[in-house]
């Protein structure tokens, strides 16, 4: 972005009712056009929101991030250069460069990380933090010709990658990548010494732009993929299953056909991670079945669920495995060599992104996973990714219940041996309720959304409850499946957020969920904050049911008419507290 | 206004977006509360991005008007 246009987007006008987004912009320099830069970037990010930029003092890095407190600003953002660490590392001040001067310096970069730490810590233990860790090139202090590192330096980047690691471990802090932030913005054009020296701001406009967008990109993300369905015949293999054979497969060196086990080999990792891969082939399935039997693919069967493959159309594959899946088209990637494939199902489900596999062009091909990479990056794996598709194949077996087939369902449940676990508490750093509400769409009371900020606004708020919900039956954990959020006053309580993993439907946990509360927390009446949304004809359903009467905006149910409606429960319940 | 001049005003727009552009072509740092020396800093940035102009140290201070940036980019930009 350029100057002139951030400055315009900084200052476009948002709606008055906007909720503010506080950013503190802690940084040693003048923050100058990085201010501009990341109130614009987040202003493009986040239109509906009014970014806010305070920036501290002049010189006092550590000092800024110490002085953040707990009802200050939504998001801290710390911008790091060498000369926070020690002046003598920046050009401002004349300190010495002198040989003996430079293990001191090394030194005290050290104790001034050690100092970055605790604050930046302390600072995350209030606010989510982003931090940018030095960017520009060090100066010609070393006694080593540029072409040689020199001890000295390699003693400071070791401690700043020692300081990062340490901060990336924090479940509040994120650090921009140096490798993305190396390919956006080349190192010897970053530094401008001219500004540096009249201004106290250190970067090109290009750099500093750069930066903004990193962090941007860190602070308003919009949230991963969810599952990837890919094509088999020269996608996931080289080579015709039905013309070459089950042997005539290939995906390695020796056959110049290495990317495809790359691509398996990416496969299984974005399925160990917990995201869902499908197969959808025009295939004979009993070949297919052989060839997955081949015990040198990289990715196993068990990691692909479902494999749909036949002679019919991809869209049919690819609404099947959806249903499987219970999640959304826009949830999900497909990949396939065939521009004709990939249009075929775009034009059935447009909202979905299609992907050509470019089976012959390998720098396309390792451009695919850089773009599949930033698809489906998390933050943070909680333990439910693990166990995600295990619990979609355990759903395979149960009976439906919306056919009204219950007596089947009751004997269903009864035999599962369920157990549901009920926790109250407030942790900040809980991921996986924090995911759910912002991931999910079918089961979600208003399709409301809670940024970091937001989360701890509400967390920290004293007249207000968390209840995660997490199931287990014979079939398997399915981890933390649900999570509301309300107030309780007296005898009723008013619920603001119910979210619930679709893949926890059809278990009566919803039901047992009410029960819960109703029984616990000696209520007599329950306030819905129910909101109609394009996708949550599921929690409509389910409230429908309850009230006996199409939902309206004030929703509201008794315990009466709750428990005239209760279906059996055959759970076994435990209950927790957290936090 | 000749393209240079519509472009100028622009960056003048950018940084001080209370004034019109009449008041644009007449503003210097005397007749522009606003024109401190953060601003001043922030459009001779823009004005650099703009034109790929590279404004000496020795420059800064007499860029205290619209025509005194004016004059200066139609030099360097004509070499």
């Amino acid at each position: 972005m350029k100057l002139i246009d951030a400055l315009a987007v900084a200052r476009r006008p948002v709606a008055e009712d906007a909720s503010p987004l506080k950013v503190f912009l802690a940084c040693g320099f003048t923050p100058l056009h990085l201010e501009t830069f990341l109130a614009a970037a987040l202003s493009d990010r986040s239109p509906l929101e009014r970014v806010e930029v305070t920036t501290g003092l002049f010189g006092d890095l550590a000092g800024n991030i110490e002085r953040v407190e707990g009802e200050g600003p939504d998001v801290v953002v710390a911008v790091v250069e060498w000369q926070d660490l020690d002046a003598r590392l920046g050009i401002r001040r004349l300190g010495g460069w002198r040989v003996e001067d430079l293990p001191d310096i090394v030194n005290s970069a050290e104790r001034t990380m050690g100092r970055l730490e605790k604050a930046i810590i302390g600072a995350a233990e209030l606010t989510p933090t982003y931090v940018s860790l030095p960017t520009l090139p060090l100066p010609p202090l070393f006694t080593t010709a540029s072409a040689q590192a020199s001890g000295y330096e390699l003693q400071l980047r070791l401690c700043v990658s020692r300081l990062a690691a340490t901060l990336a471990a924090h479940s509040r802090i994120r650090i921009t990548s140096t490798q993305r932030l190396d390919e956006m913005s080349p190192l010897a054009s970053r530094f401008d010494i001219q500004s540096e020296l009249s201004a106290g701001f250190p970067y090109q406009l290009a750099h500093a732009s750069a930066i903004a967008e990193l962090l941007a990109a860190l602070i308003r993300n919009s949230g991963p993929k969810k599952g990837l369905i890919t094509d088999l015949d020269d996608t996931l293999w080289s080579g015709i299953l039905g013309e070459d054979g089950v042997e005539g497969i290939s995906w390695h060196l020796d056959q110049q056909t290495h990317t495809h086990g790359l691509y398996q080999q990416f496969l299984a990792s974005l399925a160990s991670a917990g995201v869902l891969t499908a197969v959808a082939s025009k295939n004979d399935p009993a070949l297919v079945e052989q060839a997955f039997d081949r015990q040198d693919l990289l990715i196993g069967k068990k990691s692909l669920y479902p494999i749909d493959a036949h002679w019919g159309p991809k869209s049919e594959s690819v609404r099947r495995i959806l249903k499987t899946w219970n999640i959304a088209a826009d949830s999900v990637i497909f990949i396939d060599d065939s521009p004709m494939e990939l249009a075929e199902v775009k034009a059935v489900f447009p909202e979905m992104e299609c992907l050509l596999f470019p089976k012959s062009d390998p720098s396309a091909f390792w451009q695919l996973l850089r773009r599949l990479r930033d698809l489906f990056g998390k933050s943070i794996l909680s333990e439910e990714d693990s166990i995600r598709l295990q619990s979609i194949r355990a759903a395979a077996t149960l009976p439906g219940s919306s056919n009204g087939d219950t007596t089947s369902l009751d004997s269903f449940l009864r035999d599962a041996q369920a157990t549901v676990v009920f926790t109250f508490g407030k942790q900040k750093d809980d991921h996986r309720a924090f995911e759910l509400i912002n991931k999910t769409n079918q089961f979600n009371l208003n399709g409301k959304r809670l940024n970091e900020t937001s989360w701890t606004a509400y967390l920290n708020d004293p007249t207000t409850f968390v209840m995660t919900v997490s199931y287990e039956d014979k079939y398997g954990p399915l981890g933390k499946i649900a999570v509301l959020l309300g107030r309780v006053q007296g005898t009723v309580a008013t619920i603001n957020y119910w979210v619930m993993s679709c893949r926890a439907f059809s278990r009566r946990i919803e039901q047992q969920s009410l029960r819960w509360l109703f029984e616990e927390l000696h209520l007599r009446e329950v306030h819905f904050d129910y909101q109609p949304t394009e996708r949550n004809k599921p929690i409509c359903d389910f409230l429908s049911s309850i009230v006996g009467a199409p939902l309206n905006g004030d929703l509201r149910i008794s315990m009466a008419s709750f428990f005239e409606k209760c279906p059996p429960l055959f759970h076994q319940i435990k209950a927790t507290a957290n936090g | 206004m000749d393209n240079l001049e519509h472009r100028l005003v622009r960056c003048f727009s950018s940084v001080f977006p209370g004034l019109n552009e009449d008041q644009i072509r007449n503003a210097s740092v005397d007749s522009v509360p606003d024109w401190h020396s953060l601003a001043s800093v922030t459009l001779i940035s823009v004005v650099q991005e703009e034109f790929g102009v590279q404004v000496g140290l020795t420059d800064l201070p007499n860029l205290v008007s619209f025509s005194a940036v004016q004059n200066y980019v139609q030099h360097h930009v004509t070499d």
